[in-house]
């Protein structure tokens, strides 16, 4: 049962993923990402993830999602179009094919080595199973093993908002950055 | 043996003439900067000779009384030391320490030559005061002078031969400054780099001896070699041998170089290009004969170092010879000096050949008044004939310019050896040395007999074409003159000390003390032993020396009479010569065509290879390869820059297509 | 559920290609950005099938969820600084398509 639900989802993905590219509109393209990264949740859940699953609901859609959202309604994108339409306009062009047969290639690549590994079959997972990420293990894992990455990966996210501060700011021109924008 | 008690102001010697230097240079520099800002500006600096002068005669003063604190010790403690810094100590483990102190040594050598380089430079600073007058470095001449003599004292007074080659490559440098002091004319210039680089050979090889002297005694005092040679056995091992002959070899051709000897003596007639006092003070009575004194320093090393000795004989006999011949068909003035020179300093050479040190200390410094004082004279005439050198346009002088020409008379008889002059004296004492030692030296003896014959020639050749015989020069735009007091002063004293400075070295037979053989004695004494041991003495009888004697005064009066009296009429012997035997009277001209033979066997190959290097080697193979990969990596690069497109999309691409290859790789690998 | 993990690698391929064709094919620089999030979520989905074939139930394998949350971590930094670009590039060009920005050439 859920097996074939997982086989659902994943077409749920793939289609959300070419309806991505495929998108006319900006706006469509989002609404097709937040479908698959829907898609992909569920599967972490089936997988025994939880804690992923409601990670990639919470940062993607919830976060990242919206922040592209506030972009194309500030540059005002979205007016392209308010319906949802595909448009194979792209692919049409012979930097289009190229593009095509590279992105197969590299398909084919991941399938035949993803066919190589030749794993040996996974027991059945129910959903009363314990979760594989549970809280304690990752955390220990975050804070213990992993926990110089950790706080550098904090140190990113700092100097993310500082350059996003530095770059969106309205700069007048001959004008230096004020004081307080680079201080976080 | 060395006096402990330190005697500092033996300093002071050197040191005075640095410092008159440093103030005549800053006062010519203050006279260039008033110039600048206003061209009517008095004279340039007028002062500076005063300066220099005073502080020559102080620098006198201190020789003067270092002879009489030295004369006040027994003989053989007369040693004055000074050290105010040990400047280089190295220790190692394997052959102990070496180490050079900067100190300063007076014993009778340095104070003869002390008081020969203030004594007649004194003389010679007055003179240049007088014929440098109106000259535009005025200042700066002084500047060069003085800095000169401090080499100069730096050169004797050191008692490390480190210290001396200090000394030595100062003088080489104020050389090379007077020189080429009247550089805007070009050749001055010229001149002055070609005795700068013939010194450096001599340099090189003064370096390579001075190394093999730390090899072979671990330390640079000469007092220290000179003491270990004299208290070591006489005869060496054969490897020391060789070591020590090597030393004394190498140190010989530094001498060769700063003494103008052969093969390196082209450069000294060329230096004549320099202002006159300078060819009297340097190019004749003090820095070419640093060689001499060095060899004398060390005499103990040259004593035992076998086939060297005869070798210097040699090349300084053939020295004189050459100086001697070539200066039969000068017709400049002062080039006639200037081979002269060169053909006394092979007397010296000779004499330390034979082993009689003190005879070439004689002859150096009766050769340092007589010398000294031909060149003032001969400036004295060029200054009164309008900077003419060219004896065939002079003539007749003598009752323009009767005090130059009395005094002139004074140094040529010394110079040719007349009876009871100086000349007379020092000369007859090396011929006497050359015949006693017999063999080799009997057929240097002769050669010293034929150059002391064609000296008396030369010598009054250019008296006769100087001053007597009809006047050759256009008298309406040449007016004879003669010079100030301030010029003739110093030349009618250097003529009375090289008329009676034959006192100083009065033969055996004359029943006198040879004063300065006996103020010497310290110095020479353990090298004339070792000689006596290895040799044998050489003691020539009374009847042969007054034969000698009475042997060299002939020659000398009879040549001299010869030279003087085909010469009073004026230039026609000079014609006939030139017109009978064009070959050999070019080949004398040309010194014997060293230096064209220079020319051809040294500098062509050398600027052929040169050109080789920088037009084949540099220009083509090395600037072609550097250019060659410049120019391919911008080829490549202008092919490689159409990859950057500037399309987001297209990089994309690359790194797409980059990640398949790498994968594929991956896979199947 | 007990799907072969290679199917779920068939998956990510297949996520990962479509993300690619997108960012090599697309003009729009939110698209473009929007890809390389569907690539990333394409090698999170890989990790997190190599963990759950490598875990037990005694023994989780816990570096794929580790590197996923990373992942996550990059790629939120990512479409910050992307978007900011966008942004700035907006306002220089008035345009967000990628052959705007094509000046920078060789």
């Amino acid at each position: 049962m859920t097996n074939i639900l997982f086989y659902v989802l994943a077409i749920v993905a793939l289609l959300g993923a070419a309806g991505v590219v495929l998108a006319k509109s900006p706006m469509g393209s989002v609404v097709s990402l937040l479908g698959t990264f829907f898609a992909l949740a569920v599967i972490y859940l089936l997988a025994g993830f939880q804690f992923l699953a409601g990670a990639q609901i919470l940062v993607y859609a919830g976060a990242i999602l919206v922040l592209f959202l506030f972009v194309i309604m500030l540059l005002n994108l979205g007016a392209m179009g308010s319906k949802f339409e595909l448009s194979f306009a792209p692919l049409q062009s012979t930097r289009a094919r190229i593009a095509g047969c590279i992105a197969l290639a590299l398909a084919l690549v991941g399938l035949v080595a993803a066919q190589r590994a030749s794993f040996a079959a996974v027991p059945e997972r129910d959903a009363s199973a314990p979760a594989i990420d549970s809280m304690e293990g990752l955390a220990l894992e975050l804070f213990g093993r992993y926990s110089l990455p950790f706080q550098a990966t904090s140190l990113l996210l700092l100097v993310t908002m500082v350059g996003v501060i530095a770059l969106a700011k309205r700069q007048r021109s001959g004008d230096e950055p004020a004081k307080g924008e680079e201080r976080p | 043996m060395q006096s402990h008690e330190s005697h500092a102001w033996l300093w002071w010697i050197p040191l005075l003439p640095l410092i008159g230097s440093a103030i005549a240079g800053a006062l010519h520099l203050a006279t260039l900067r008033a110039r600048k800002n206003d061209p009517s500006a008095a004279a340039p600096g007028t002062l500076a000779p005063w300066i220099a002068c005073a502080a020559m005669a102080a620098a006198f003063g201190l020789s003067v009384k270092g002879f009489f604190t030295l004369q006040e010790l027994a003989p053989s403690a007369r040693q004055l030391a000074s050290t105010v810094h040990h400047w280089i100590s190295v220790n190692y483990p394997a052959r102990g320490e070496f180490a050079v102190d900067l100190s300063l040594l007076l014993d009778p050598l340095s104070s003869t030559m002390t008081l020969v380089v203030t004594g007649v430079g004194f003389l010679i600073h007055v003179y240049a005061a007088g014929y440098m007058k109106g000259d535009p470095g005025y200042g700066k001449f002084f500047a060069y002078l003085n800095l000169f003599v401090f080499a100069m004292l730096m050169l004797v007074l050191s008692s490390s031969l480190l210290g001396v080659f200090i000394g030595w490559e100062g003088v080489g440098l104020c050389s090379f400054l007077l020189i080429g002091f009247w550089y805007e004319k070009g050749w001055p210039a010229e001149a002055a780099q070609k005795a700068f680089v013939m010194n450096r050979v001599g340099d090189a090889c003064f370096l390579i001896g001075s190394f093999l002297l730390v090899r072979l005694f671990g330390t640079l005092d000469m007092a220290t070699i000179a003491g270990a040679i004299g208290r070591g056995p006489v005869e060496l091992e054969p490897d020391v041998q060789l070591q020590v002959s090597l030393a004394a070899l190498f140190l010989f051709g530094g001498a060769c170089g700063k003494s103008a000897q052969f093969p390196l003596f082209t450069w000294l007639p060329d230096a004549m290009a320099g202002p006159t006092p300078v060819s009297a003070l340097i190019h004749a009575a003090t820095m070419v004969t640093s060689g001499i004194y060095l060899i004398v320093r060390l005499n103990p090393l040259f004593a035992s170092s076998g086939w060297v000795l005869p070798v210097i004989g040699v090349v300084g006999a053939l020295t004189a010879l050459i100086g001697g011949s070539t200066a039969l068909v000068q017709r400049d003035i002062k080039k006639v000096l200037a081979y002269s020179t060169v053909s006394q300093l092979g007397y010296m050479f000779l004499a330390l050949g034979t082993g009689a040190w003190a005879a070439a200390v004689f002859h150096l410094v009766t050769h340092a008044f007589f010398k000294a004082l031909l060149f003032l004279g001969a400036g004295s005439v060029i200054h009164g004939m309008h900077e003419e050198q060219d004896m065939h346009k002079m003539g007749g002088l003598r009752k323009y310019m009767p005090q130059t020409f009395v005094t002139f008379l004074a140094g040529s008889a010394a110079l040719s050896g007349l009876p009871l002059m100086s000349g007379f004296f020092s000369k007859d004492e090396i011929l006497a040395h050359a015949f006693a030692g017999g063999g080799l030296y009997w057929g240097l003896w002769i050669v010293g007999v034929l150059t002391a014959a064609l000296t008396a020639y030369y010598t009054w050749r250019m008296v006769a074409l100087t001053f007597f015989g009809e006047e050759r020069f256009d008298r309406h735009h040449v007016h004879p003159h003669e010079s100030p007091a301030v010029m003739t002063v110093p030349l009618m004293v250097l003529a009375v000390l090289s008329v009676v400075g034959g006192v100083l070295g009065l033969p055996p037979v004359l029943h006198a003390p040879h004063l300065l053989a006996e103020w010497l004695e310290p110095v020479t004494r353990d090298g004339s032993r070792i000689l006596a041991e290895r040799a044998g003495e050489h003691e020539l009888s009374h009847t042969l020396e007054w034969i000698l004697l009475g042997l060299g005064a002939a020659i000398a009066l009879a040549f001299a009479h010869t030279g003087f009296h085909a010469h009073k009429r004026g230039t026609a012997q000079d014609e006939t010569l030139t017109a009978r035997r064009p070959a050999l009277a070019a080949w004398l001209a040309d010194a014997w065509t060293i230096d064209t033979t220079y020319k051809r066997v040294i500098l062509l190959p050398l600027r052929l290879v040169s050109f080789v290097v920088a037009v084949v080697v540099d220009q083509f193979a090395i600037d072609g390869t550097v250019n060659g990969i410049g120019a391919s990596a911008r080829d490549v690069a202008q092919w490689t820059r159409r990859s950057a497109t500037g399309s987001l999309a297209g990089y994309a691409m690359w790194m797409g297509a980059g990640a398949v290859v790498i994968s594929l790789v991956w896979m199947w690998s | 559920m007990n799907v072969p993990s290679e199917h779920l690698l068939y998956l990510s391929a297949g996520l990962f290609a479509l993300g690619l064709l997108g960012f090599l094919v697309r003009r729009n620089v939110i698209v473009v950005l929007m890809c390389v999030e569907l690539m990333l979520n394409a090698a999170n989905l890989a990790f997190l099938a190599a963990s759950r074939q490598h875990s037990t139930a005694e023994h989780p394998a816990l570096q794929g969820p580790v590197f996923a949350i990373f992942v996550i971590t990059v790629a939120a930094a990512e479409a910050a600084v992307g978007l900011a670009l966008v942004i700035a590039l907006y306002r220089l060009k008035q345009s967000a398509e990628t052959d705007a920005a094509a000046e920078m050439k060789g």
